[in-house]
């Protein structure tokens, strides 16, 4: 009896405990936006949104440094997402993807995860900026951060790819798709909203990104006119606004808003669309 | 047959677009300047450098000026190299550097100031560290009111902060402040609304707000007085230069950004970011 009494005791800890955590998680989170909504959401209007920067960014908007976000994002993702599909569907559908080399190459993808950003950075600007010749452009910036999501792209997209049980391949064979047809038709809906996930991580990643961008896409806040333009993003617009400028800490709050906005939007949106084409394609 | 008779229409026509828009671009370069310039390196002079490049586009639509950041030394790299055609660099040139050529574009000078009403009238380098790592803490010691000094002092990664701890030969971590400021306009608030503070901030930004009644006073030091004149001058000790860096004697389109970025056109720029214009 004490000793029931005793263990419920302990139980009763152990959950606060975990409550406290989850409730400190959670403060946590907003506080942030409750400190960035409430200094920066009243510098947002349709002007900030399109406005070239004005004053070094301490007047005027963040239309360019939008745009050239978008456009460094788009970038990164049209050159990994292939990449990343290829090399997932090669780890999860092949045997050789089973076998010592797989291994390898798993292993150097999570080696290539835990690469620090700014290592990315020096690389992108080593290789795209000079051999490359791209110079300070959006498009080594886009290429540099492709380099960077793929790892987080290929092992997602594997994860959810094997997580397709076995019968459903067994059963395509059976009735004799080929396997092109198989992976269209079946796998990769039935992958879809695994593939949305790592999308999503991908992007946030990318998004983030400050020092793998500051030396390859640059700083420059003029409209970009083509993706061989340098072109400043505004994660690299908040830190200098932030850092750099004096008396510019609102509009460094107010492009934090645009940017959390930014995120959320394109997490919405991914999620919205890995769940539409989620199972019940081939589920009977 | 009709695919090949476009095709030799088509063919032609961009022949022709070449051949028309040569001479245009010819004429185009005879009206001004042609051409991009790419300038990397200290993160103090990229905004100004930016905001300058922004009017010399304005006066020159046909020349392109790309601003990239990175700190000093990337700037002296990236110019010897040739990534950039002017690196930026808010320092002077090292021994090692020598090969390179640089030009003032502003001064950056940090004064001491005090509340108006503080009998103090002049501390001597010793006396502002002790001040600043915490051995000095009353006024009383220094010839003023019996009073504790408050120590304002800036946040980490300010520029003013760099030029401060860099003249006295500080480490960052020693310094004891009770306050800590972000941008020069609060450092002067925090000084003016308190009599026993001591802070220090861009000068530029002083000067101009104790010319409008500010009731704060402006520190001299080795009997240099603190103004604008004197960092012009390059007389006053705690100051630095913002340099652009060429690696051979600048030609072309360098040379008119250099003229230009030295000129009084961009003085208002250079006191809107708070650092002192170059008299010549």
């Amino acid at each position: 009896m004490n000793k029931l009494r005793k263990r419920n005791g302990t139980d009763r800890w152990v959950a606060l405990l975990l409550w406290l955590a989850a409730a400190l998680v959670v403060a946590t989170l907003l506080w942030i936006l409750g400190d960035i909504f409430s200094r920066g959401l009243s510098g947002l209007s349709v002007e900030f949104l399109v406005d070239e920067p004005r004053e070094a960014g301490r007047a005027g908007g963040l239309g360019p440094v939008l745009l050239s976000t978008l456009l460094v994002l788009g970038v990164c993702m049209a050159a990994a997402v292939p990449v990343a599909l290829g090399a997932a569907v090669l780890l999860s559908e092949f045997s050789l993807g089973r076998r010592g080399f797989g291994r390898a190459v798993r292993a150097s993808l999570d080696i290539l995860a835990a690469v620090p950003s700014i290592v990315f950075g020096l690389f992108g600007n080593a290789f795209f900026s000079q051999i490359l010749g791209m110079g300070f452009s959006l498009l080594s910036g886009g290429l540099t951060l492709a380099c960077m999501v793929l790892p987080i792209l290929i092992r997602t997209t594997e994860q959810a790819l094997t997580a397709v049980p076995d019968e459903v391949r067994q059963g395509a064979a059976a009735v004799g798709l080929s396997r092109v047809t198989t992976f269209k038709s079946l796998l990769l809906p039935a992958a879809a909203p695994g593939l949305a996930a790592g999308f999503v991580l991908g992007m946030g990643r990318a998004l983030a990104e400050t020092a793998a961008l500051l030396f390859t896409s640059g700083y420059v806040t003029r409209w970009p006119e083509s993706l061989l333009d340098s072109g400043r993003v505004l994660s690299i617009h908040i830190y200098d606004l932030a850092m750099n400028i004096p008396g510019a800490d609102d509009r460094a709050s107010s492009t934090a808003v645009v940017l959390i906005a930014l995120v959320l939007l394109l997490n919405v949106s991914a999620m919205a669309i890995g769940g539409r084409r989620s199972p019940g394609r081939w589920s009977p | 047959m009709l695919p090949r008779a476009l095709t030799v229409v088509l063919l032609t026509a961009i022949l022709v677009g070449l051949g028309c828009s040569s001479p245009e671009s010819r004429d185009l370069a005879i009206e001004g300047l042609t051409g991009k310039l790419v300038l990397t390196g200290s993160s103090t002079i990229a905004p100004l450098a930016l905001e300058i490049g922004q009017r010399f586009e304005a006066e020159n639509p046909h020349v392109r000026v790309d601003v990239q950041t990175g700190g000093s030394s990337r700037g002296i790299a990236d110019t010897r190299n040739g990534t950039a055609d002017i690196g930026m660099a808010s320092r002077a040139l090292a021994a090692d550097e020598q090969d390179l050529l640089s030009f003032a574009i502003a001064r950056d000078g940090v004064s001491l100031i005090v509340h108006r009403d503080n009998p103090v009238r002049e501390l001597s380098d010793q006396q502002v560290v002790a001040i600043y790592t915490g051995t000095i803490t009353n006024w009383k010691d220094l010839g003023g009111d019996d009073a504790p000094i408050t120590v304002v002092h800036k946040a980490e990664g300010r520029a003013t902060l760099e030029v401060f701890l860099g003249y006295l030969g500080l480490d960052g971590r020693e310094v004891q402040p009770s306050v800590v400021i972000g941008d020069n306009e609060q450092g002067v608030k925090t000084v003016a609304g308190n009599r026993n503070a001591i802070g220090y901030v861009s000068i530029g930004t002083a000067e101009a707000d104790a010319a409008t009644g500010v009731p704060i006073r402006l520190l001299g030091l080795g009997g240099i007085e603190a103004t604008s004149a004197n960092v012009a001058a390059g007389s006053f000790p705690m100051a630095r230069a913002l340099n652009l860096i060429t690696r051979e004697k600048p030609s072309g389109l360098s040379t008119a950004f250099l003229k230009f970025a030295r000129s009084e056109s961009v003085h208002d720029l250079v006191e809107a970011h708070f650092f002192v214009p170059i008299q010549d």
